[in-house]
């Protein structure tokens, strides 16, 4: 069994572990811990039907085959970032994987996973908005590298009426 | 038809090249000449000093890429081509910034407007900043040189939409513009410069003067990071770098390089961060000070017809209606121009997210995006960032000041009226929470009381400057007006970090022109002795 269809058998209780499991280490992750062979995988998944809102395809398998295109990508995008970016990145991921972060950053402990689309909605237009550059920041962040991510995949770009031009048969 | 690859043949017909990721162990080289950094600067200096029978050596960071790799994604252009993977920021993120980084430098990567320095650049540095010689007069040879050497032309087709917008808001509203001449020899007109040219016909770096040297026996490293200037008594003795694998990591292989001169032409950013870590004397802390961006602010607008932003030369006009009009050391001015518009590119700079980002996407090929270039470094309240080290690396705090701002207020309004007058149905100055306006009128009004303020508002720039400038006296400067350094007696600076102000039209052929002249002369030092007139 690949690692996908893993994630995607048994999303809800392997997101329960992945998003709970800092329930039990309320201390803020440091920068040393993180990097390698995180994957922020089930965090993104969970964020991007909401960032991603009326640019997904509608019909459920394709949907799921573009959230999991996007996943690939997000990673790739990651992986090519500078480690000072990684570093801050990771910081603000673990964050939101964290008890304690999410306190911080939204106001409720309430993980990620367990919140309503609205929900999503509402803390990604609060951090928006908000007056504190850390929250504006984390907001811009995440939008950038989702957006980024999911509009360099060639499979993403019929919508927008986007081709690259064959220039050698 | 298949297209010629000049790297892949000249690589076959015996060019030394080292790619750094291939190296096992530690090594030293010996030229007469070492240059760190191949882009405008670089390129243009290796081929001067390796005409003149000098042994030249190039050391590049990034990886050599050519047109067999340059297929047009922007996936694989940013991580291989540019700085950070274009994700490069201000410290406070307030500001994107595109650099390149691979061998040729931005210029592989560049979108080919050529623009001579413009003469209130020129006499400002000589009036302010202590430059000497670098008159329209004595410059103006120097760049006819350049513009025959990387075939710079009036671009003679028609402009794509994008700039065609510019040109008609320009025409119907009386506003100065201009055709813009590119460094294209063949161009498939196909919008695809910032990617990397996959037909060869931009005159970058990497297809003309790197070529040149390497043909003339130069040697060039790819993905080796110069990381320390040893210097001692006035003198450079040697060029410390690492090794970098395919991913850019340092591995655990380091070089060493010795040569009579060294030049430095990492880019603005890159030779002031490598001058300060090596801890060169700059008794008036002058070092990544002063670095200037062209901040730009963008205006998108719909049209009922096609744009296809991404489809063609991506600048062909521009307007300078606005650049000087205030004085040079008056409120800031700004260039008029349009970038290419392509996916990943326009969904990072598009405001919020979900729908109504989704809504504007769907818009893409009716989008028109004019841009605004403010011309910083003039007025006093215009200092530009400044570069500090870190532990990881650097970052640049780049603060924009109420002065930056109110040009960016008036900026946007000139492109509002410039849109609708080219026929747009809607513009939205790109800050976040600003709507669609749908006439002159309501933009006029909405733009007048609109918040602009960092992160809400979005701010990018191509194009870095200065850092360590040059001219006459020490205290402004780092390298005296042929790039020789104040304190080193081997070593100059040719690159966009020279400029002690930003220039107010894009940079690629002020680096040529100005490189070509304070080559030459260093090239005739190196070889008869003679001092630059
Ligand atoms: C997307 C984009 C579009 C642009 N469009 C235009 C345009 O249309 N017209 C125009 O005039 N200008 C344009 N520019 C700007 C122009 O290309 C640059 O101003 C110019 O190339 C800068 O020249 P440079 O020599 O200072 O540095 P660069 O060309 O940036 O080259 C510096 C090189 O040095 C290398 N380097 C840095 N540090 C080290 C080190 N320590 N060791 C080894 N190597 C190192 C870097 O990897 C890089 O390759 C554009 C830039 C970008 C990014």
């Amino acid at each position: 069994m690949n690692r996908r269809t893993f994630l995607l058998g048994t999303f809800a209780t392997t997101a329960a572990i992945a998003l709970g499991v800092n329930l039990y280490s309320p201390e803020f992750s440091s920068t040393d811990e993180q990097t390698e062979g995180k994957d922020y995988r089930l965090l993104f998944s969970v964020l991007l039907p909401v960032l991603l809102d009326g640019a997904l395809p509608e019909v459920a398998s394709h949907k799921l085959a573009a959230q999991n295109r996007t996943l690939d990508a997000i990673n790739q995008s990651i992986a090519a970032l500078s480690e000072s970016q990684q570093d801050e990145l990771f910081q603000l991921l673990d964050m939101l994987e964290n008890r304690l972060g999410l306190l911080v950053l939204t106001s409720s402990m309430t993980p990620l996973l367990m919140r309503s689309p609205s929900e999503l909605t509402q803390m990604l237009e609060n951090w928006r908005y908000s007056y504190f550059s850390l929250m504006q920041t984390a907001y811009l962040g995440l939008r950038e590298l989702v957006m980024a991510s999911f509009y360099a995949c060639p499979e993403h770009w019929s919508r927008i009426h986007y081709a690259k031009p064959v220039l050698f048969k | 038809m298949a297209i010629v690859d000049p790297i892949i043949n000249g690589l076959n017909s015996g060019w030394l090249h080292t790619d750094g990721s291939q190296l096992k162990e530690n090594q030293q080289f010996e030229a007469d000449v070492v240059i760190v950094g191949t882009g405008a600067g670089g390129g243009v200096a290796a081929e001067i000093l390796s005409q003149a029978g000098l042994s030249v050596i190039m050391i590049e960071a990034g990886q050599l890429r050519s047109s067999t790799d340059f297929n047009m994604e922007e996936r694989v252009a940013y991580p291989n081509l540019y700085q950070q993977a274009a994700a490069m920021k201000t410290s406070d993120k307030a500001i994107g910034i595109f650099q390149g980084r691979s061998v040729g430098g931005s210029t592989t990567i560049n979108w080919t407007t050529s623009i001579r320095t413009p003469t209130e650049a020129l006499a400002f540095w000589e009036q302010q900043k202590s430059v000497k010689g670098l008159s329209r007069e004595t410059l103006d040879p120097w760049f006819e040189q350049m513009e025959q050497r990387l075939n710079i032309h009036e671009w003679k087709f028609e402009p794509n939409r994008n700039n065609a917008a510019l040109k008609q808001g320009c025409i119907n509203l009386g506003w100065d513009y201009t055709v813009i001449k590119r460094n294209v020899a063949g161009c498939w007109n196909t919008g695809y410069c910032g990617m990397g040219c996959p037909v060869n016909a931009k005159q970058s770096m990497l297809v003309t003067t790197i070529p040149s040297a390497l043909d003339k026996g130069a040697q060039l490293f790819s993905r080796v990071k110069v990381v320390k200037i040893e210097h001692h008594n006035g003198k450079v003795l040697a060029l410390k770098a690492q090794a970098l694998d395919s991913n850019s990591k340092p591995t655990s292989v380091e070089l060493m390089f010795k040569a009579k001169h060294y030049i430095m032409s990492g880019g603005a950013i890159h030779t002031p961060v490598l001058m300060m870590r090596s801890d060169v004397p700059d008794p008036h802390k002058l070092l990544g000070k002063r670095t200037f961006l062209h901040p730009v602010l963008l205006s998108g607008a719909i049209f009922s017809d096609a744009i296809n932003g991404h489809s063609g030369a991506p600048q062909s006009i521009y307007s300078d209606e606005f650049v000087w009009k205030n004085g040079v050391a008056g409120e800031l001015g700004y260039k008029l121009e349009v970038p290419p518009i392509h996916p990943v590119l326009m969904a990072s700079k598009l405001l919020g997210h979900g729908k109504e980002h989704a809504e504007a996407m769907a818009n893409f090929n009716q989008f028109q995006l004019t841009i605004a270039l403010v011309r910083d470094g003039y007025h006093p309240d215009s200092q530009g960032g400044q570069v500090r080290l870190t532990d990881k690396g650097f970052e640049l705090d780049y603060p924009l000041t109420e002065t930056f701002w109110r040009a960016a207020r008036r900026s946007f309004a000139s492109m509002a009226e410039l849109q609708f007058a080219a026929g747009a149905m809607k513009v939205m100055p790109v800050s976040d929470g600003m709507p669609y306006f749908t006439s002159w009128k309501d933009a006029k009004e909405g733009i007048e009381q609109m918040t602009l303020a960092p992160l809400k508002t979005v701010v990018a720039s191509a194009h870095v400057m200065g850092g360590c400038p040059f001219g006459e006296d020490e205290k402004l400067s780092m390298v005296d007006s042929y790039g020789q350094s104040h304190y080193l007696e081997n070593l100059s600076v040719m690159d966009g970090s020279i400029f002690p102000t930003s220039l107010g039209a894009n940079p690629q052929l002020s680096i040529y022109g100005i490189t070509a002249r304070n080559a030459t002369a260093l090239a005739q030092k190196l070889t008869d002795g003679r001092e630059p007139q």
